[in-house]
């Protein structure tokens, strides 16, 4: 385009040379990204075209992603305005002595911008690849261990033959298999090193530990390489989660107390479990060889089954899962999951860090933006001589124009690379882990596709905005900017004095009584100039919300409130009875030991029944919690608790049978039908989110007690449960705070790393805008420092006045935004929960005030204000002849 | 604030209101460092009004800059009545010239968000920020005598330069300084304007103020009671006026310009 043009008239005014060479320097960049792009893109074929033939997924898959990101350089730097000059009379124009120069005139501009603009693409493509590896993953890890479309647990006695003639009845069902497991306490557990004196129990898990031979038509446990496992006698493997909590290696030693003795099992490898890979099924299974499984299983483990069946068509899950819950005779006493649950529950965990990356630099490329614009408006305002020039001498608007748009979309291109770079190392490290979890997963266009379309996003998101910043160059008039300085037209500058000229009529010191004159000096120009102050608000409102909303979430999740959300009171004991035999005898010793205890202040029990109610096939199971409501303090999303004749259903099965409050609702129980009315709906996310619960007395089959006890004053749970744990082996005895973290475990560490990455980005992105818009403004601002200064206020005055004004900004953002995120954050977020179908409807967060609405936003007020007396430091020397000369 | 050791009893320097030492500035930013002062040594008589004359870039106003301390000097020592300017901290510096220095210069430095009156208010407030009443009547009653009390809540760019000059003048006086400095203060006004601004600054003068002037205009230098002569940094001459009247300002014109004729002016 331009070059040849400028350099007629380059030697004409002084200050085009500046703009010019400014424009070189950025020119010269771009060609030497794209000769990079161009040989990054050949180096990495001809290995690639080498390499095919030792294929090697996840190499090929580095090298595919370099080509493909070598690609896109070349292809955006041809975006470029400016690039056509490479074919011309490219290296006279590198002009590196004025690129230094442009360098040392404005550094920290350019870096912090630049910075900004990194952050913003890195964070987009990690969150892009993060999010396609995660889902990759997941969907490899299923396609390996093809795990079931509906299982359903069960503990005791069952109907071999009501099975069988349920499988030849439905034809849809493509493989099924009862799934033989002996179930051991935690407590029994433990590990150690041979040749060290490394050990430990693995007592601390409340999951339940399913020991379980390999199964051989469906529901694979794969090994670290995704290979199905299977151990040698003597041998076991482990579930992965258990290897991250308790650190175990292979070659370690775990040890079982049975009833008959220790039995003891090397650990040969980890084992991934599709099914159970989310501590939300609250139990996972370990591998041994078919003899030892016999052994265990007679040593005095609880036998249970799991009964899973694969379909045809996995669409029909729900319609089969009716017709097993419609027939009487079927095993059903423990829990049902379907395939749809155990892929969400997956997903969530690992996909709610993409969903938090992806978030942050949204949040980011907004400050970015943001910034940028303001950026340009400045560079233009302090420029708008030499533009004014180019105008005169006949430039048109596109050339000038151009020239500042190859400067930044040269800026936004560097960005883009070494943010795709960065995310490129860091996705390998953010999903090493997760492919511990899960499967390789395969290499698909999708992988490429998904980082590169987030970066061209960036890319050509920041080319708008400049674009549009841009513009403004049309709009500036000859006249305006070579005589008045000014980026305004005449009648804008007509009405621009009008208005300050009202504005001032009235004196700044009239209602003044002594007292920091510099303040109300600062005040009167944060009222003028509010425009340009509007950046560091604008920026501490996004960081607030950027910090605040991955922290609420992550509290309400570990809040033992929360377990309102998963359909049980607050309390701080939950007691589990599940079924055995001689349940009934064990919750009446249970029923005297706790009413007898002075250490719990109050107990209440409920029985897990299975009723039937109508669906779609007919009769069909569901799981009722029977007792008495009357002290409860579960939430009601609409209604209450059940009294005698009613029942209140959890969010997905009002829904699922299509009732709500106060509508009739007819359920089977023993056999006799009764008419009940909906009294309440709440939000459940255990069970799959379906369950229901009615007063009085149990009258059908029940499956199981549940107790929830409240200690007395300055009683420990976690001892009253170790307690009762030894006096009722048949019992789970939990303290509620660590049920509500073991069983959310996955998820709230998830929450955890997303909530530390904000907090991470927020703080440097607030120092970083902070000090890169004071800078900014004290450049814009050296005529007034200078008059101020020569008036007689000292440096470290001017000093306080400037940080003195933003501090005030950054306070009043951090204000508005602690508002934005207590209240449209947390609709925003909850939407998005209810979306994802775990049975919240709707999220209340259950924050911890003093972080978020205190802690925080001190920090990020700290981090304003390091930032602002760093800058205003500057000052404190007092350059008045200097500033008055600028 | 750092009291010199400067023996008050002498006559001669009790009328002296400001002198400078063996005055240095060199610029180290430019390679090879620009001197710009070699060694000033001037006295400024209480009450005196003196113009500074040379050419351009000879160092002017670099003098008055280092003399008030809004640049430091390389070397040598400046003394403000019974004060060593020099060995003042930069907050003290401040506060002297908060207190006891007055500045006009060329261009008219006005903060805009601010009305006429704010501004000259600004620092005379900062002086006493207890005595806003008297502060104000003094400051209504300058602006009445310099004749721009009907423009005074107007902004700055809705006057013209001379008001904004004779504004100037309001300001720097404003603090009641012990000296009052300007640089080429009618250097960007018409020649009507520029009588406007020389009247006030005459008045102001015959008030008993001390005023040190940078002027590259004879026709203003002549109401001075003295001129020096700055050539590359260093006083090269002085001439003695006397006392400015009316009647005789065509034959010191005369004088003077012979004078600087002398120095190729
Ligand atoms: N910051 C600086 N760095 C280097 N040299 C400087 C700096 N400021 C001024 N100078 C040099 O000092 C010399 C004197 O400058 P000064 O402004 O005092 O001259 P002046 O006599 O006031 O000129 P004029 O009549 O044009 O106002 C000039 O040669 C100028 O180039
Ligand atoms: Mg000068």
């Amino acid at each position: 385009m331009s070059a040849r043009g400028i350099s007629l008239v380059a030697g004409r005014r002084e200050g085009v040379l500046d703009i010019l060479f400014q424009g070189n320097f950025w020119e010269g960049v771009l060609d030497i990204l794209y000769i990079y792009g161009l040989s990054g893109l050949w180096t990495h074929a001809l290995r690639k075209r080498r390499e095919t033939r030792n294929v090697a997924g996840v190499e090929l898959f580095n090298i595919d992603l370099d080509i493909a990101y070598h690609w896109v350089l070349t292809w955006m730097s041809l975006q470029i305005p400016g690039i056509g000059v490479l074919s011309s009379e490219a290296p006279q124009h590198m002009h590196f002595k004025y690129t230094l120069n442009d360098l040392r005139k404005n550094p920290g501009v350019n870096i912090a911008l630049l910075v900004v603009l990194v952050f913003s693409a890195f964070l987009m493509a990690s969150g892009a690849m993060v999010m396609e590896r995660t889902l990759g993953s997941v969907n490899a890890l299923f396609d390996q261990a093809k795990p079931p479309h509906f299982l359903q647990m069960h503990k005791g006695a069952y109907d071999k033959a009501a099975l069988d003639a349920f499988a030849t009845a439905h034809p849809e069902i493509d493989s099924w298999l009862i799934e033989d497991m002996v179930g051991y306490d935690s407590a029994v557990l433990a590990w150690a090193r041979p040749g060290t004196t490394e050990s430990g129990t693995l007592s601390k898990s409340l999951i339940d530990n399913l020991f379980v031979t390999q199964n051989t038509a469906f529901d694979f446990l794969l090994d670290a390489d995704s290979t199905i496992a299977y151990p040698a006698d003597g041998e076991t493997f482990v579930p992965v989660a258990y290897q991250q909590r308790f650190g175990l290696q292979a070659g370690d030693e775990l040890r079982i107390r049975t009833d008959v003795g220790i039995e003891s099992f090397v650990i040969a490898g980890f084992v991934r479990d599709s099914q159970m890979a989310s501590s939300l099924s609250s139990a996972t299974r370990f591998l041994v060889s078919d003899a030892d499984f016999e052994r265990l299983h007679t040593s005095g483990g609880s036998p249970e089954i799991i009964v899973e069946y694969r379909l045809a068509d996995p669409a029909q899950t729900s319609n089969f899962q009716a017709a097993y819950e419609s027939d009487q005779s079927l095993p059903k006493n423990g829990q049902a999951v379907t395939g749809d649950m155990i892929r969400i529950i997956n997903a969530i965990s690992d996909g709610l860090v993409a969903i938090a990356l992806m978030f942050v630099s949204l949040l980011l490329i907004a400050i970015a933006l943001l910034n940028v614009r303001f950026v340009i408006r400045g560079r233009l305002q302090d420029e708008v001589h030499q533009i004014g020039a180019m105008k005169a001498i006949g430039l048109p608007n596109s050339t000038i124009s151009g020239l500042y748009l190859s400067k930044y979309s040269a800026m936004t291109l560097i960005a883009c690379v070494i943010g795709g770079g960065l995310a490129i190392v860091a996705s390998r490290a953010l999903t090493s882990g997760m492919q511990a979890s899960y499967a390789t997963a395969p290499v698909t266009a999708l992988t490429f596709l998904a980082p590169i379309a987030a970066l061209v996003l960036v890319f050509l998101v920041v080319i708008a905005i400049c674009r549009h910043v841009l513009r403004l160059i049309n709009r500036i008039e000859v006249v305006g900017a070579l005589v008045h300085g000014s980026t305004l037209n005449e009648r804008q500058t007509a009405r621009r004095g009008k208005r300050l000229a009202r504005r001032v009529r009235r004196s700044a010191f009239t209602s003044y009584r002594g007292g920091d004159l510099g303040r109300r000096i600062s005040l009167v120009d944060l009222r003028s100039e509010a425009g340009q102050w509007m950046l560091l608000p604008l920026v501490f409102l996004l960081a607030v919300v950027l910090i605040t909303l991955p922290t609420n979430l992550l509290t309400t999740f570990q809040s033992p409130k929360f377990v309102t959300y998963m359909g049980a009171p607050e309390s701080d004991l939950r007691i589990d009875l599940q079924f055995s035999d001689d349940l009934e005898q064990v919750r009446e010793d249970a029923d005297t030991a706790f009413a007898t205890d002075s250490r719990l202040a109050q107990v209440h029990r409920f029985a897990n029944e299975l009723v039937e109610t109508r669906g779609d096939e007919g009769w069909e199971s569901m799981r009722v919690e029977v007792g008495d409501y009357s002290g409860n303090t579960i939430q009601y999303l609409r209604g209450g608790p059940p009294s005698a004749g009613e029942i209140s259903l959890s969010v997905l099965n009002a829904d699922r049978y299509g009732v709500d409050v106060d509508d009739e609702f007819t359920v089977r129980r023993d056999g006799s039908e009764v008419t009940l009315t909906v009294n309440g709906v709440y939000q459940d996310i255990t069970s799959g989110g379906q369950t229901a619960k009615m007063a009085g007395d149990a009258t059908g089959i029940v499956t199981g007690y549940i107790y929830y006890a409240t200690t007395a004053a300055g009683q420990d749970p976690t001892v009253i449960a170790t307690d009762y744990g030894d006096r009722f082996p048949a019992a789970t005895v939990v303290p509620m705070r660590e049920y509500v973290s073991q069983t959310l475990s996955y998820v709230t560490s998830a929450f955890f790393n997303a909530a530390l990455l904000a907090i991470v980005f927020a703080i440097g992105v607030a120092a970083l805008i902070t000090t890169l818009n004071l800078t900014l403004r004290l450049a814009r601002e050296k005529r007034r420092s200078g008059i101020l200064s020569a008036l007689g206020f000292s440096g470290s005055e001017l000093a306080a006045q400037l940080r003195f004004k933003a501090i005030l900004t950054v306070v009043i953002g951090t204000m508005i935004g602690v508002a934005v995120a207590a209240t449209l954050g947390e609709a925003l977020v909850g939407a998005a929960i209810s979306l994802a179908g775990l049975g919240i409807s709707n999220l209340a967060f259950i924050p911890n005030p003093l972080l978020v609405y205190v802690a925080y936003p001190l920090l990020l007020m700290a981090v304003g204000t390091i930032s602002a007396v760093a800058v205003s430091s500057r000052l404190r020397r007092g350059d008045t002849s200097a500033w008055l000369r600028a | 604030m750092t009291l010199s050791e400067a023996p008050s009893t002498s006559p001669a320097l009790v009328t002296t209101a400001l002198v400078t030492t063996a005055l240095e500035k060199s610029y180290h930013s430019t390679e090879p460092p620009t001197r710009v002062l070699n060694g000033i040594d001037l006295a400024v008589r209480q009450g005196e009004f003196l113009a500074v004359m040379g050419a351009s870039g000879s160092g002017k106003s670099t003098l008055l800059y280092c003399i008030s301390g809004m640049d430091r000097p390389t070397a040598g020592h400046v003394r403000l009545g019974d004060l060593d300017l020099t060995e003042l901290s930069e907050r003290d510096m401040s506060h002297t010239r908060l207190t006891k220095m007055g500045f006009i210069f060329q261009q008219a430095y006005f903060l805009s968000n601010f009305n006429l009156r704010d501004n000259i208010l600004l620092p005379a407030l900062k002086a006493q920020p207890k005595a806003r009443a008297e502060v104000e009547a003094r400051v209504d009653a300058m602006l009445e005598r310099f004749g721009i009390a009907h423009v005074a809540d107007h902004g700055i760019t809705q006057v013209s330069g001379g008001q904004l000059q004779r504004a100037s003048i309001c300001r720097a006086l404003a603090t009641k300084p012990a000296v009052l400095f300007a640089d080429e203060p009618t250097g960007a006004l018409n020649s009507s304007m520029t009588l406007e601004v020389m009247d006030a600054l005459t008045g102001v003068h015959r008030d008993g103020t001390t005023i040190m002037m940078v002027t590259h205009d004879p026709a203003c230098a002549v109401r001075a009671d003295r001129v020096v002569y700055l050539r590359d940094g260093l006083l090269v001459d002085e001439r003695d006026l006397g006392a400015w009247q009316q009647a005789d300002t065509s034959r010191r014109e005369d004088e003077l310009l012979s004078w600087l004729r002398d120095h190729d002016f």
